[in-house]
């Protein structure tokens, strides 16, 4: 309240220097005056650090980038971005603070940032939104996403109304790596782009009695883990023309040049049964770990098993004001939300909810898709019938996931699955909105020439020398290998090509992944008292209507934590002058409006306490019946929610 | 003068060859503190076949402990075995080596999972203390100790048992920081010692709407009233000695007690809609039950596991969350016509027909179909005994709770597990057997007659005239907790403690030993310089019990039974056969009513290329038999 009420004393002086234009009234009593409105200014100006001081007026400003310098054309490695975390937080020390929630089965710390103004209130208190990375460990793009979100509310608090606002008002949660010394050891160490994805519980993935006794290594010293390839005489496979691709024979069944075979990830025969790599590190996937959905084939041992998802997920309990969650992935470019199936139904039926009913149109689901795509590309609509308690839950979340698909561009929503998944116990078990985003994918946007939506060979080996300018494959090459011989290596792309981005595109995705958690944050739910009005019937009574709203599209609270019961429901409060009564109004009976119907019309203001759930884009009306003595009275109405914050309105009664 | 006669004794047992080196007594429950001194003077004591293992911490911050007895020198663990090369460059060191327990078949045994089931506290005490005096004195318990790996556990709940023990709460579930009430304080309001006696005791005061009168044989004990029953009698209530700390008007509303632990296991632990069905924030939320997790899994050669709870003197064996029908039909036959008939013979039980004939078991089946009630004993041919049982409801057919700890271990981890509920009140007291609907009041009259001349009658306090700060006048005294509920200490204690000793060294006796029983090389080729030799070895599980249950090695973290060949890598070629062969499973001794023999032992061949004359050895590594090796000889 406080910076707003300078910045308009300072937006008021700057438009009062307009006078200095004219020279003819620099009159001797202006020279003092503006000594006196200088030394306001200053006094005004020594606020603490945090004041919105530094507002952009035009978009193409200075927004705060090399205040805290960091470069988002890389990967760091764990010690090396911990370490920048902490450093930033030390730089917005009333915005943000590091701690850790615990450490890894290797003893590495699991460091999570709470960024919230804490002069306008504990995080504890406000609203929050959860956002973790790399829960497999390979998929690091979610360190960097995490990292920019951070980044950019902390550097860009003071230059930028969006997020000064939502920085003042809720809570960041941000953990932007989960599996820890996966993440440590996929940066730092050769790999593939597909491991290590587990946690390092060892496992006997070959159910010999030796546990991760071999793994996959860098044969020939180059740095890179690519794939191992046998010369073959009834091989399947040959060399591309160019030499940098292993490609089928195809239609050539008696091709007489140099023939192989695929042997799998480079490494060796550690423990000498003939075998390679049939025993890596890593022990269960720890995105089937989560304990809503958990069996015991996916995510044995037991549910929460790992220290570096038990001290998530604690974290999570430990912090019931989480609204909503965001888990990032790598591939495929997909949004990932939970909707928990009431009946299976057969595809094409006529979906029910917002699009049922009297009067509202009718056909199938791709039907009505197509309708709306005429005008909106990124328009989503599901086909699954739910629950009749948690309709409303789905019908938010295909508004969000819908404007999501906007800001991301090239993303699709789709449902995400059950089985001891992340989101689905955040939803499930917490009761938050969550959303798994696979990140990244087929560069198709920048590759596919034929537009037949896809990329072939072809096109992507011109996407690598075009677009990459030849940086990010591994040519095929020979090497002695100790246990099978004369083998060749390559034909693979290298880390951060395929499955995390390459270098010109980690601040892209960061970015608009950036935007998308923020217009989240922006649709929590905010109750506002509307309007009260006041209807005389004679003899001192009144009508008072007030009318409470919430505009945003995510409800007070989701349906699923209203199943939880997790927090108590919003309060409408009508407080009244000493002179002002509310009189009873029985609760079942309806009021009913001839020229309305039953449609909209007003609820019954029971008492002075009415507890009810104001839902996303929502309007409700409670009707009380007042009795005022003599003089002038007032009403107040007073509606708070948990999540929700609070308004009031207060309306004097004339005679 | 204790101490002298201690002292003395003692010497002459060391003299006479026994070798019970920390002397143990049952005359009264050891609690939490006692029982840890003991398992660290055994630890002490005992170097050579004991280890002591903190697997945890409790909420509380109390250690979990675990008593490893094995003789630590005899068993190989595979990966000291098996040469490992070109390891990756990062060299992580997550794999931590294995120890020669692990190598061994694993049996597991806990008490106190709720902090007032302390006499299978003490049951695991007696346990160890046969075990570690017999050693080198009693070939079979020589042999046990040498040939498998026990794990003992007294108490999964540490501060549940010091809170009933120690502190006369009577605590089930574990401890736990938390504000019940939400009154902003937390466990600011559970008992108290009201009368300064020491003890937490019980307080009755006349009330009109109460629920208990006075029993009209002996006016000390106190008759509960049925919900709608109707009395002529005075009406007494009576509560905890407690009182209202916080001023709330409510007394003990926010004690130390957290939730029951034995619902907190991942087996069964979500309701059908969905929704928690068991206790905690998720299962194996709780430290206690996450230590215990960890310490199972990562030790899978177990495959015997008791857990002891009190009371009723009858054994559950699984399912309770389901019925029998997740249960594997062979499974269930080892449990009842081996396990079950055991247990029975142990406790003078009277055993199902179709557990001594076991032939006729079809006729048994026709013969329920007339007439039992039960659909689940129709199909196993026979109802269970007294001492025998599920916990499942089969009368209407529903789950007796969720995750339940047990079934967790028979289902996801593949161990014959049992829960006992130690002591039984009808039967336990000696030359007394009491029956019909006021057995309970019968025992209670009896029993305090008992204690008066035992222990001097400290266990039931007399009732005392006391006024209550917020009930006024009244009277203290009644059973301390800590002696009902649980097994009197003394030779009622001692005689559950012998029983239950002989059934675990049966079940242990039972466990499988996978033995190479030969490895004969045949050179069938000299020619080259190098020898192709041909080898033929025949692995046998010797032991009574399959290494694992029906379905056990389809578990995941369970696998079958496998046999290495092992030699210089760079002088042995493997030709046929792969350096280590799965065996599946290799069935026991012991014949399964019902099924036919399986095979237990398993031959396999290997042939291979040996530069000069480096020794062979063939390792056969079962993961709950054990592991063994044998050189092999060539000719």
């Amino acid at each position: 309240m406080k910076n707003q009420y300078k910045l308009r004393i300072l937006n008021h002086f700057n438009h009062f220097n307009h006078f200095n234009h004219f020279n003819h009234f620099n009159h001797a009593y202006i020279a003092p005056l503006r000594v006196l409105l200088t030394l306001i200014l200053v006094l005004v100006l020594t606020v603490p650090a945090t004041a919105q001081s530094k507002l952009q007026q035009s978009a193409g400003g200075y927004h705060g980038e090399l205040d805290f310098p960091w470069s988002w054309k890389r990967y760091y490695s764990y010690a090396e971005w911990t370490q920048m975390m902490k450093d930033v937080a030390k730089k917005y020390p009333d915005l943000a603070i590091v701690e850790s929630i615990g450490k890894s089965q290797m003893g590495r710390d699991q460091f999570l940032i709470t960024i919230t103004n804490q002069k306008t209130g504990d995080h504890a208190q406000k609203p929050a939104m959860w956002v973790d990375g790399a829960i497999h460990g390979n998929e690091v793009n979610g360190v960097t996403c995490s990292l920019y979100l951070m980044w950019y509310l902390l550097t860009r608090y003071d230059y930028d109304k969006y997020v000064y606002d939502m920085v003042n008002k809720y809570t960041f949660y941000i953990l932007p790596g989960l599996n820890v010394d996966a993440n440590a050891s996929y940066v730092e160490f050769p790999n593939t782009e597909n491991n290590p994805r587990e946690p390092y519980r060892p496992e006997d993935d070959d159910g010999d009695g030796l546990y991760d006794e071999d793994q996959t290594e860098d044969v020939d010293g180059d740095g890179e883990l690519s794939t191992m390839y046998v010369v073959d005489p009834k091989g399947e496979l040959k060399l591309s023309t160019d030499k940098r691709r292993f490609i089928s024979i195809g239609d050539e069944p008696d091709y007489p040049g140099m023939r192989f075979r695929r042997f799998g990830s480079e490494g060796f025969d550690n423990d000498g049964d003939g075998l390679i790599n049939e025993d890596d590190i890593g022990g269960p996937d720890p995105n089937r770990n989560y304990p809503y959905g958990w069996n015991l084939r996916d995510g044995n041992p037991y549910p929460m098993s790992e220290p570096v998802t038990r001290n998530a997920f604690n974290a999570m309990l430990a912090r019931p004001n989480i609204f909503a969650s965001f888990h990032y992935h790598n591939t495929g470019r997909l949004i990932m939300f939970s909707a928990p199936q009431a009946v299976p139904q057969p595809p094409g039926q006529q979906i029910q909810g917002q699009q049922g009913g009297y009067g509202q149109p009718r056909g199938t689901v791709q039907e009505r898709l197509a309708e709306m795509r005429k005008t909106d590309k990124y328009a989503q609509l599901f086909d699954r019938r739910v629950a009749r308690e948690f309709q409303h839950d789905l019908d938010v979340q295909t508004k969000i996931v819908s404007k999501g698909a906007y800001i991301l561009k090239d993303y699709t929503p789709t449902f995400s699955g059950l089985s001891g998944q992340t989101q689905a116990a955040s939803y499930n078990m917490l009761g938050a909105y969550s959303y798994l985003i696979e990140l990244w994918g087929s560069p198709t946007t920048e590759a596919d020439i034929n537009n037949d939506n896809r990329v072939s060979d072809e096109e992507y080996m011109q996407w690598l020398d075009l677009d990459l300018t030849g940086d990010g494959w591994i040519l095929p090459h020979q090497v002695k290998h100790p246990d099978l011989g004369e083998i060749w290596i390559g034909g693979s792309g290298k880390k951060h090509v395929g499955r995390t981005p390459p270098s010109r595109y980690i601040e892209q995705e960061a970015d608009r992944q950036a935007h998308f958690v923020l217009y989240c944050v922006s649709q929590f739910p905010q109750v506002k008292v509307d309007d009260i009005t006041l209807t005389p019937i004679g003899d001192g009574l009144f009508w008072a209507d007030v009318t409470i709203k919430n505009e945003k599209t995510y409800p007070t609270a989701s349906d699923r934590s209203k199943k939880l019961e997790k927090y108590p429901k919003d309060k409408l409060v009508l407080m009244t002058s000493d002179d002002v009564k509310i009189l009873p109004l029985d609760g079942k009976l309806p009021f009913v409006d001839p020229t309305q119907g039953f449609r909209n019309a007003p609820k019954p203001g029971t008492g002075r306490e009415i507890q009810l759930w104001l839902n996303g884009s929502d309007s409700q009306t409670y009707r009380y019946l007042i009795k005022k003595g003599g003089g002038k009275g007032w009403v107040e109405a007073v509606i708070t929610s948990e999540r929700g914050g609070k308004d009031s309105k207060r309306l004097t009664i004339d005679d | 003068m204790r101490h002298i006669l201690i002292f003395t004794c003692s010497c002459a047992l060391y003299l006479a060859g026994f070798s019970q080196k920390v002397p143990v007594s049952f005359d009264r429950f050891h609690g939490f503190n006692g029982t840890e001194n003991y398992l660290k003077e055994v630890a002490r004591a005992y170097p050579e076949i004991t280890e002591l293992k903190v697997i945890g911490e409790s909420g509380m911050g109390r250690p979990l402990s675990v008593l490893i007895i094995s003789n630590k020198k005899t068993g190989t663990a595979l990966d000291r075995l098996i040469e490992l090369r070109n390891p990756r460059s990062e060299n992580v060191k997550n794999v931590p080596p294995m120890k020669n327990h692990q190598a061994k078949p694993g049996h597991w045994i806990c008490g106190a999972t709720h902090g007032n089931e302390y006499t299978g506290t003490e049951v695991c005490i007696y346990i160890i203390d046969k075990l570690v005096s017999g050693y080198g004195t009693d070939s079979e318990i020589t042999a046990l100790v040498d040939q498998n790996a026990f794990y003992i556990c007294p108490m999964v709940n540490p501060d549940g048992v010091f809170n009933s023990v120690e502190k006369d709460f009577s605590q089930r579930g574990n401890t736990r920081l938390a504000d019940d009430d939400k009154d902003g304080k937390v466990n600011e309001d559970g008992y108290d010692d009201l009368d300064g006696d020491g003890r937490i005791a019980w307080f009755r005061y006349k009330d009109s709407k109460g629920n208990y009168v006075q029993d009209e044989v002996d006016p000390r004990v106190m008759v509960r009233l049925g919900e709608k029953e109707k009395t002529d009698k005075i009406r007494w209530s009576m509560i905890r000695e407690d009182r209202d700390n916080d001023g709330d008007g409510k007394r003990g509303e926010d004690g130390e007690q957290g939730f029951d632990l034995n619902r907190n296991y991942p087996e069964g632990w979500w309701n059908d809609e969905g929704y928690q069905g068991g206790t905690g924030d998720f299962p194996t939320s709780a430290p206690e039950v996450q230590a215990m997790a960890e310490f199972l899994v990562t030790h899978p050669n177990i495959l015997m596991a008791q857990f002891f709870h009190t009371s009723g003197g009858f054994t559950y064996r699984p399912m309770g969350v389901t019925s029998d029908a997740t249960m594997h039909p062979k499974d269930i036959a080892m449990y009842d016509l081996i396990l079950g008939k055991k247990y029975a013979e142990l406790m003078g039980d009277d055993m199902p027909k179709a557990w001594m004939y076991p032939d006729s078991i079809e006729s048994y089946k026709a013969e329920l179909k007339k007439t039992s009630k039960n659909k689940f004993a129709i199909v196993r041919g026979y109802e269970m005994p007294e001492t025998w049982v599920v916990s499942y409801n089969e009368k209407e057919d529903k789950r007796y709770g969720f995750g339940l700890q047990s079934d967790w271990a028979y289902q996801q981890l593949g161990m014959f597990s049992v829960t006992t509920e130690l002591f039984n009140y009808r039967k336990d007291l000696p030359e007394y057997t009491f029956t019909g609907d006021d057995a309970w009041i019968k025992f209670q009259r009896a029993a305090i007659k008992y204690q008066e001349k035992k222990a001097g009658g400290e266990w039931f306090r007399e009732w005392k005239s006391f006024k209550h700060p917020d009930l006024g006048e009244g009277e203290t005294g009644g059973w301390l907790p800590q002696f009902s509920g649980n097994a009197f200490p003394g030779e009622i204690l001692e005689k559950i403690c012998e029983t239950h000793w002989q059934y675990e060294k049966y079940r242990a006796g039972l466990l499988p030993h996978v033995v190479v029983k030969l490895a004969k090389g045949k050179v069938i080729d000299n020619s080259g310089g190098d020898r192709l030799i041909e080898i033929n070895a025949t692995i046998e599980n010797t032991g009574q019990f399959p290494t694992q249950v029906a379905r056990g090695a389809d578990l995941p973290g369970n696998r079958q039974d496998v046999a290495w060949l092992i030699g210089d890598r760079d002088k042995v070629t493997f030709i046929q056969g792969m350096a280590n062969q799965k065996l599946g499973v290799l069935a026991g001794k012991m014949p399964v009513p019902g099924y036919p023999s399986g095979k237990s032992t398993a031959e396999v061949k290997w042939l291979v290329r040996v530069k000069g004359n480096v020794p062979l050895k063939v390792a056969a590594s079962s993961q709950k038999g054990g592991t063994s090796i044998l050189e092999v000889t060539v000719n």
